[in-house]
């Protein structure tokens, strides 16, 4: 209790040493890869009633604000309350599915007076935080039953009422998180390969001679709400139209015929990374593929920042998050991974997904600027 | 407790997280590559297919070019037609909408539905057209009052042919149908494409390449859901270049109202030219009905018609001949001498040729008839003699000279030859001699002498031009656009047959004695315009060969005939008349041409 005390006195004052450790190449690496999807959000959909681009612009002054809320409180506080935080948040997602109105064939949004957000994804930074809390006492080599089934439990319960919502998609990216933790805890090398391969094949013979087509169709747009008006594959077609076409240097900004002309659906959301494609070409690609990636280095970078051993969990398992998403999202739009509806973060238009976004790299920074605390 | 944290050992996790970290770059670098993959090596597929999505070829259809009589009058033309479509798309709830459309289109809701199911596949911003024709003043007033509620119904318009006389000249004009899949991989139409209205027989098919005119191209932009960004380019169509008939519009309606309630055919020619003026196949039918989407029975019943409505009987019906081959005998016999105009042969009614009883169609007998009694109150007693002392070698040479047994060249489609008989055909088609007992039935048209009515007009062109054969013809000229109109010029192939002119003039002085002397086509005699004419009935002569003739399953009844010109000296026009199962020439016949004769003089003799 004395340590939970003293922790909490840290907080409310926040020294200079704290200030001037905080990692402002994050959060300009951050705050670039935002600004990019603002011009494409803006090319994509100027033409369109509802000011899009203003809206994410909004949010992201509101994530920035929320941001640097976030890191002034300590976030070994945070780690110890998460159970608490854990039980608010499944009992938000229950009463969404209970109470909820459907919007786009899902009952996931709150309504607040002046927006709404989705629950489902903010949900995620509670669970890396209980995740970090029940592995940081942690330090055998190896998982123990009692341990792995704890953590599983932890993921499954916000994946399953969110998969009820139903919203497949962003349950799909609950999973990263605890693959994440289980990397580190220990599971073997082997086993996971062994899962990996499991599961793999399990999926394919699955799909290839148990289920009837019309289960597969269901399967499908059980998956993708945003049904597909000229049948399925129409969004990856277009997708791959859309990137292909570009070529090299790309058709030039809000140039493009895919996005412009409206081929390519929810081109401001899910298929942001194909406008890119087509309106920048192969460069663009590799430039904004290049912002990415030093944003995803820096915070896998930031592991080695930490003081202790949630810190490592909450970056590596932050990390993990937002390169997976990242990676699903891309590999859907050259159609190497199912439409899924996983938008891509930062990126993408949606205040939801954005602001956890946010809040994941604001653990990040909370715990690199803490390294020398208590030293 | 806080020492123990500052000295835990993180490096093995560390390093774990590390190797994660590498093998991101390595996704990384594979993402680089099937990016690569796509927009390098396969931007031209990529760049075809989305210039594919977002250009919309419309084709701009021409005006096909209208049919006109030799005065202008317009026999076939376009008008705008309207058609129903539903667009899917703008329905704010697809049941309730079916139902508000099919009563206002007096639809079946069932029928409708199922019409829309047909072409579920297509696109949603597609319309489907659930009723054409539409009436200007219902129902397109109806369905524009009611715009702004049912906005998923849309009215388009298309160029329809329209044959404002509707059945009349419709063998010359003929019709228009959809091109069939099969037709256009049969190659016939090589440019045109399915759902096509291509000109199926008549002139529409004859002169298909005049009519048709060059398409236009419209290329635009257009947006995911069809609708038009603005034009790249445009291409505007030629229409198609107007067809002049050398048909006389009063003519045509004459011969067809005399027609009406029989079977059969009226032919006026040009005696000078060729020049077609009358063609006239009854019963008929309505070329319009072909457009508007036949349904399936009224197609069967017109196919299958028993008087066949839809056989131009004026070139593709074959009949024997009967008297009207007379004049071709008389003129063969003249010519090698066989015969002169003083020779006299007795008729008693009937004869005894070659062991087989034959008989004149007048009982009581003709007497003693020299050639131009004979022509004149048509003798069959004369002919047989004629015919017997000729021989069928020497009355087929003749008569395929006259015209007969070989096609005349009109500018229609399906023209029939007819037969002209000889031992040889008999020994190549029956497999069987030539009985000398068939050339008497031949003498008088009757036997396997097959000709056609046009033949038979352009035999007596022959005939009245003293031998110079000239070819029966539709095509006058045509607008040429934007040149002008342009006629084609006829010169009346002067091919004058080694005949000598007074055995035509014999033959005309004959013929001119049977509508003027109270001869057998009294009934087409017309004051101060010298008809001359033939009139004929293709009657049974003996039992044997009723037998023969039903066994052949050729029509045994009574046709009635008149053929003939006018006026006998520079002849102007030729009638030729024909009724099926009509009795005697003089009576059925002959009275129609009068009615035709004295119609072409009002008209253009003055």
């Amino acid at each position: 209790m004395q340590e939970i005390y003293l922790a909490y006195t840290e907080k409310n004052m926040i020294d200079r040493n704290q200030i001037r450790n905080i990692d402002w190449i994050l959060i300009g690496l951050l705050l670039l890869n935002s600004v990019i999807g603002i011009a494409i959000i803006y090319s994509c959909s100027y033409y369109l009633p509802g000011n899009y681009y203003l809206k994410q612009i909004f949010w992201i002054f509101l994530s920035l604000v929320a941001l640097f809320i976030f890191i002034s409180i300590d976030y070994n506080i945070l780690v110890t309350y998460s159970f608490y935080l854990y039980i608010v948040f499944i009992a938000l997602l229950a009463g969404i599915l209970f109470f909820g109105k459907l919007t786009a064939g899902a009952k996931s949004w709150i309504k607040l007076p002046f927006f709404q957000i989705q629950p489902s994804e903010l949900a995620k930074i509670v669970v890396i935080l209980l995740l970090a809390h029940v592995f940081s006492e942690y330090r055998r080599n190896h998982l123990s039953w009692w341990t792995g089934f704890s953590s599983v439990a932890i993921i499954f319960l916000p994946v399953l009422l969110v998969a009820l919502q139903p919203d497949l998609g962003t349950a799909l990216t609950y999973i990263p998180i605890l693959i994440a933790s289980l990397i580190l805890v220990g599971l073997k090398r082997r086993t996971l390969i062994f899962l990996l391969i499991f599961s793999l094949f399990l999926s394919v013979v699955g799909w290839n001679f148990f289920l009837k087509d019309y289960q597969k169709q269901r399967l499908t747009t059980l998956i993708s709400p945003n049904k597909e008006p000229l049948g399925s594959g129409y969004h990856v077609i277009q997708s791959k139209i859309a990137i292909g076409s570009g070529g090299l240097l790309g058709k030039g900004y809000k140039k493009g015929t895919q996005s412009q002309l409206r081929f390519l659906p929810a081109r401001h959301t899910d298929f942001i990374f194909s406008v890119i494609g087509e309106e920048f070409g192969f460069i663009g690609v590799i430039f904004s593929l290049f912002c990415y990636f030093l944003f995803l280095s820096r915070l896998f970078q930031s592991a080695i920042k930490s003081r202790d051993r949630a810190g490592v969990y909450i970056v590596f398992m932050v990390a993990m998050m937002i390169c997976c998403q990242f990676f699903i999202n891309v590999l859907m739009t050259i159609g190497l991974f199912p439409v899924t509806g996983v938008p891509l973060p930062l990126l993408s238009y949606g205040g939801s997904s954005l602001l956890t976004n946010y809040l994941a790299v604001a653990l990040v920074l909370n715990v690199k600027m803490r390294r020398f605390v208590n030293v | 407790m806080k020492n123990k944290k500052i000295y835990e050992d993180l490096s093995s996790i560390l390093r774990k997280t590390k190797n994660i970290h590498i093998s991101v770059h390595i996704v990384f670098v594979v993402l680089v590559l099937f990016f690569w993959k796509i927009q390098i090596l396969d931007h031209q597929k990529y760049w075809e297919k989305s210039e594919a999505n977002r250009i919309r070829e419309i084709i701009l259809p021409p005006q096909r070019g209208l049919i006109r009589d030799r005065n202008g009058k317009i026999l076939a033309k376009n008008v705008a037609s309207f058609k129903a479509s539903i667009i899917r798309e703008n329905c704010k709830n697809f049941e309730e909408s079916c139902q508000k459309i099919a009563s206002l289109l007096n639809l079946e809701i069932d029928v409708l539905k199922e019409r829309i199911d047909k072409y579920k596949s297509l696109p949603r911003f597609r319309p489907i057209v659930i009723k054409d024709n539409l009436t200007l003043k219902e129902d397109v007033a109806r369905i524009e009052s009611r715009q702004l509620e049912l906005p998923e119904l849309v009215i388009q318009a298309e160029p329809k042919r329209f044959y404002p006389y509707g059945t009349l000249a419709a063998h010359v004009i003929g019709y228009l149908q959809e091109l069939s899949q099969r037709e256009i991989e049969a190659d016939e139409h090589k440019e045109r494409r399915q759902g096509d209205q291509v000109g199926k027989t008549g002139i529409e098919k004859e002169y298909e390449a005049q009519l048709v005119g060059t398409e236009g191209q419209l290329i635009e932009i257009v947006d995911s859901l069809g609708r038009s960004k603005g034009e790249i380019s445009r291409r505007e169509p030629v229409p198609g270049q107007d067809v002049w008939l050398t048909l006389d519009f009063d003519l045509q309606k004459k011969a067809e109202e005399l027609l009406e309630g029989k079977e059969g055919v009226i032919v006026v020619l040009d005696a000078r030219t060729g020049e077609i003026l009358t063609l006239a196949s009854y019963p008929n039918f309505d070329p319009n009905k072909f457009i508007n989407r036949f349904t399936p029975k009224e197609w069967l019943d017109l196919v299958n018609s028993p008087k066949f409505p839809l056989e131009n009987r004026a070139i593709r019906g074959l009949y024997s001949p009967g008297s009207i081959f007379k004049p071709t005998l008389a003129l063969g016999a003249l010519d090698s001498s066989i015969i002169t105009d003083k020779t006299r042969f007795f008729c008693s009614g009937s004869i005894k040729i070659y062991g087989h009883p034959f008989s004149c169609w007048f009982k009581p007998g003709h007497g003693a008839v020299n050639l131009y009694e004979a022509i004149q109150h048509s003798c069959n007693i004369y002919f047989y003699q004629l015919g017997k002392k000729m021989g069928i070698v020497e009355i087929a040479r003749y008569a395929k000279l006259l015209a007969f047994g070989s096609k005349t060249g009109i500018d229609l489609p399906g023209e029939k030859e007819g037969l002209v008989p000889d031992p040889i055909w008999k020994r190549r088609v029956k497999n069987a001699p030539w009985y000398p007992g068939e050339t008497i039935s031949v003498s008088i048209g009757q036997g396997p002498i097959l000709v056609t009515p046009l033949q038979v007009a352009t035999h007596t062109a022959i005939i009245a031009n003293k031998g110079s054969r000239i070819t029966p013809h539709l095509f006058k000229g045509k607008t040429h656009f934007p040149k002008g109109r342009e006629w084609q010029s006829h010169p009346g192939e002067r091919n004058p047959l080694k005949i000598k002119n007074s055995s035509y003039e014999k033959v005309i002085r004959g013929m001119w004695k049977a509508v003027n002397e109270q001869g057998t086509g009294r009934a087409a005699r017309i004051e101060g315009f010298n008809v001359c004419g033939k009139t004929g009935s293709t009657q049974l002569i003996s039992t044997k060969g009723a037998e023969k003739l039903a066994q052949e399953k050729i029509e045994i009844k009574t046709h009635s005939w008149f053929t003939g010109f006018a006026p006998r000296e520079n002849p102007k026009v030729i009638v030729t008349v024909l009724v099926e199962y009509g009795g005697m020439g003089g009576v059925t016949a002959a009275p129609l041409a009068r009615d035709l004769f004295s119609l072409y003089r009002k008209k253009y003799d003055r």
